[in-house]
């Protein structure tokens, strides 16, 4: 297990070095001179050469890749040029927000996903599956923008039950206790449904397929066979091994998760990663998207380690070398 | 080209007919069927079917914000154009992006799955490690950030499209040669002295065919949203032009007033990634030979 873990540690550390590799070179392939916002006549070229010796861009391309790569390993991102804060502290203020956001959408998508898949997989080919069906079929295939305007146009516009932007009220700090916390959860509602009912879709699918196989294993057939009650059945038999994949799943979908947060937060003005990062882009400053990237493929790094050792620790068939077993 | 035998033949036309039967048989896959091909008759035929122009501007204080009636029968929006119109000639921008970056991302991702799966080896570690290190990077951040370094046109958008999507059909390749490399034929073909290109080209890349389409027209509805967001975040098609995601866009603050700027090409959105959707799930059902197992 150990020898598992330490292999599956180091190549997530490789993948990390591979996505810095990345985006420096996408940095260098992009074309203007970074020096370029310098340019003006009133200063001198001799001090824009001296600005760009300080900033150690006459040095070969490989000195600096290696001193790039130290220093955002390091957690010193650099200086954003739209606000001149230091990056670092950008993202400490919008990464929490992100969590936050993420975090219940990720929690939605996991108990509609797993409610609905088991409901309809038991349940199959009643009215409430084949509704089911069609309903993941549809939201899959919504946009999560335009899910977004129907959803703020409906619930804040017309019926003014749910806010539509920010993480809370004006004011509302001074709220206290749960007052405020009623205040943020009313808040998080709108975004945290919008980005995580497509994937709840997805894994309702998933669920509904996972939870036929396991239902159709002998074991289940004598847990009936021992008069079993089938609510007993379904619960402690079927869903356990069933849920097991989802541990994977999880970790898959955390890509999906944050790369819809960048327009979830954007359209509800949720002061997170992604809307830094499209306001970033913006204002084309690139200090800020680069380093935002590089956070969000380490979280979703991090998050399939995770997940892999989750599996491995709940399914006995994965042997440590990480190759799935015979059945 | 080689004479075929008539059982080669015989072969041939029961395993497509087959298919074909199968595919028809599906009253889903044939809607998806129907929608897709609507879609792109419409966006051929967009002058011809349009009521109005696209992107002339109509007379403002008078024709702005009309609601759906008989003569805009989805309203207008801010500048007095037809909704319905832009939305025809919008579906050109949404077929023709998707379906090229699409065709970008098999074929990269397919040569590039074929090379680690027949090579295998080292070959195979490097590349599959770089494909996971791409797919770790959120989609749109990948492409965010694409699209902040270099300057913005349709056809950058296309390429980098493309660029970001094939790594889900390079893995796919990759297993499917990977099982195909031991069987007899391949063998057969390497005893005979066949290259590795041959083989891969000529003997590895045709078998997974079925496989990849399948797995591509699925793809078109995520990437024809991936578009549409661009589109809405501004970072896409440029105005005039119309495309979906921007109309979204424009109606994001008249959605009390003027709900229907928004409202319809969104739907114009669910329709045309339903519809891909449905097609692409009966073709698997139809064509994938491990669905009849």
């Amino acid at each position: 297990m150990l020898a598992f873990v330490c292999k599956r540690l180091l190549q997530s550390l490789l993948l990390v070095v591979i996505v810095l590799t990345v985006t420096f070179f996408l940095l260098h392939l992009a074309p203007g001179d970074p020096m370029a916002r310098y340019f003006h006549p009133e200063i001198a070229p001799e001090t824009i050469e001296l600005i760009r010796e300080r900033l150690g861009l006459d040095r070969p391309v490989v000195e600096q890749y290696f001193k790039w790569m130290g220093s955002f390993i390091r957690g010193d991102f650099g200086m954003s040029l739209q606000y001149n804060r230091p990056v670092r502290s950008l993202l400490a203020e919008a990464i929490p927000n992100t969590l936050r956001l993420t975090v219940a959408a990720l929690i939605l998508h996991i108990v509609l996903g797993i409610l609905l898949g088991v409901i309809s997989a038991v349940k199959r080919y009643s009215p409430f599956d084949r509704v089911n069906t069609v309903t993941a079929l549809f939201v899959y295939s919504i946009p999560s923008f335009w899910l977004a305007l129907m959803m703020i146009m409906i619930f804040s516009l017309k019926l003014g039950l749910l806010p539509s932007s920010h993480m809370q009220s004006i004011g509302a700090g001074e709220l206290g206790g749960w007052a405020l916390a009623l205040d943020r959860l009313r808040h998080l509602v709108l975004p945290a449904f919008v980005l995580g009912v497509a994937s709840a879709a997805g894994m309702a699918r998933y669920m509904r397929g996972s939870m036929l196989d396991v239902l159709r294993e002998d074991y289940i057939q004598t847990a009936r066979a021992k008069g079993l009650p089938e609510g007993k059945v379904v619960l402690k038999h079927a869903l356990k091994n069933a849920a097991i994949p989802i541990v994977t799943l999880i970790g898959l979908s955390l890509p999906f998760l944050l790369g819809g947060a960048v327009v979830t937060e954007k359209i509800f003005s949720w002061p997170g990663m992604g809307r830094l990062t499209v306001d970033a882009i913006y204002a084309r400053d690139y200090p800020v998207v680069l380093a935002t990237n590089f956070v969000v493929a380490v979280i979703v790094i991090l998050g399939n380690l995770l997940a892999d050792i989750g599996y491995a620790l709940l399914d006995p068939r994965i042997t440590v070398t990480g190759r799935k077993g015979g059945r | 080209m080689t004479a075929q035998t008539p059982q080669d033949q015989a072969q041939a036309r029961s395993l497509w007919s087959a298919g074909w039967a199968r595919f028809r048989k599906n009253r889903l896959a044939m809607t998806g069927a129907v929608i897709v091909v609507a879609l792109y008759l419409a966006a051929i035929l967009a002058p011809l079917i349009a009521p109005h122009d696209p992107i002339e501007h109509g007379e403002v204080p008078r024709m702005r914000y009309l609601s759906p009636g008989s003569a805009h029968p989805l309203g207008t929006d801010k500048f007095g154009r037809d909704v319905l119109s832009r939305i025809i000639y919008g579906s050109r921008i949404s077929l023709t992006i998707s379906f090229l970056a699409v065709a970008i991302s098999v074929v990269l991702g397919s040569l590039v799955g074929a090379a680690a799966g027949y090579f295998g080896g080292i070959v195979d570690s490097v590349i599959m490690r770089f494909v996971d290190a791409l797919m770790a990077i959120p989609r749109l951040f990948l492409l965010l950030t694409c699209i902040a370094l270099f300057s913005r046109s349709v056809w950058l958008i296309i390429l980098l499209l493309g660029a970001t999507g094939w790594m889900a059909t390079a893995r796919l390749v990759r297993g499917q040669v990977l099982s195909l490399r031991e069987q007899d034929f391949v063998k057969a073909a390497e005893a005979l002295g066949a290259g590795g290109r041959r083989i891969v080209l000529r003997h590895l890349l045709p078998n997974t065919l079925t496989v990849v389409i399948v797995a591509a027209t699925l793809r078109i509805g995520g990437i024809i949203l991936t578009e549409a967001a661009l589109s809405f975040l501004g970072l896409g098609v440029q105005p005039p032009t119309p495309s979906w995601g921007q109309m979204i866009f424009e109606g994001r603050e008249v959605l009390l007033g003027a709900w229907w700027v928004s409202t319809f090409p969104g739907l114009a959105i669910v329709v045309t990634v339903i519809g891909y959707n449905l097609l692409g799930d009966g073709l698997r059902d139809a064509f994938d030979p491990k669905q009849f197992a």
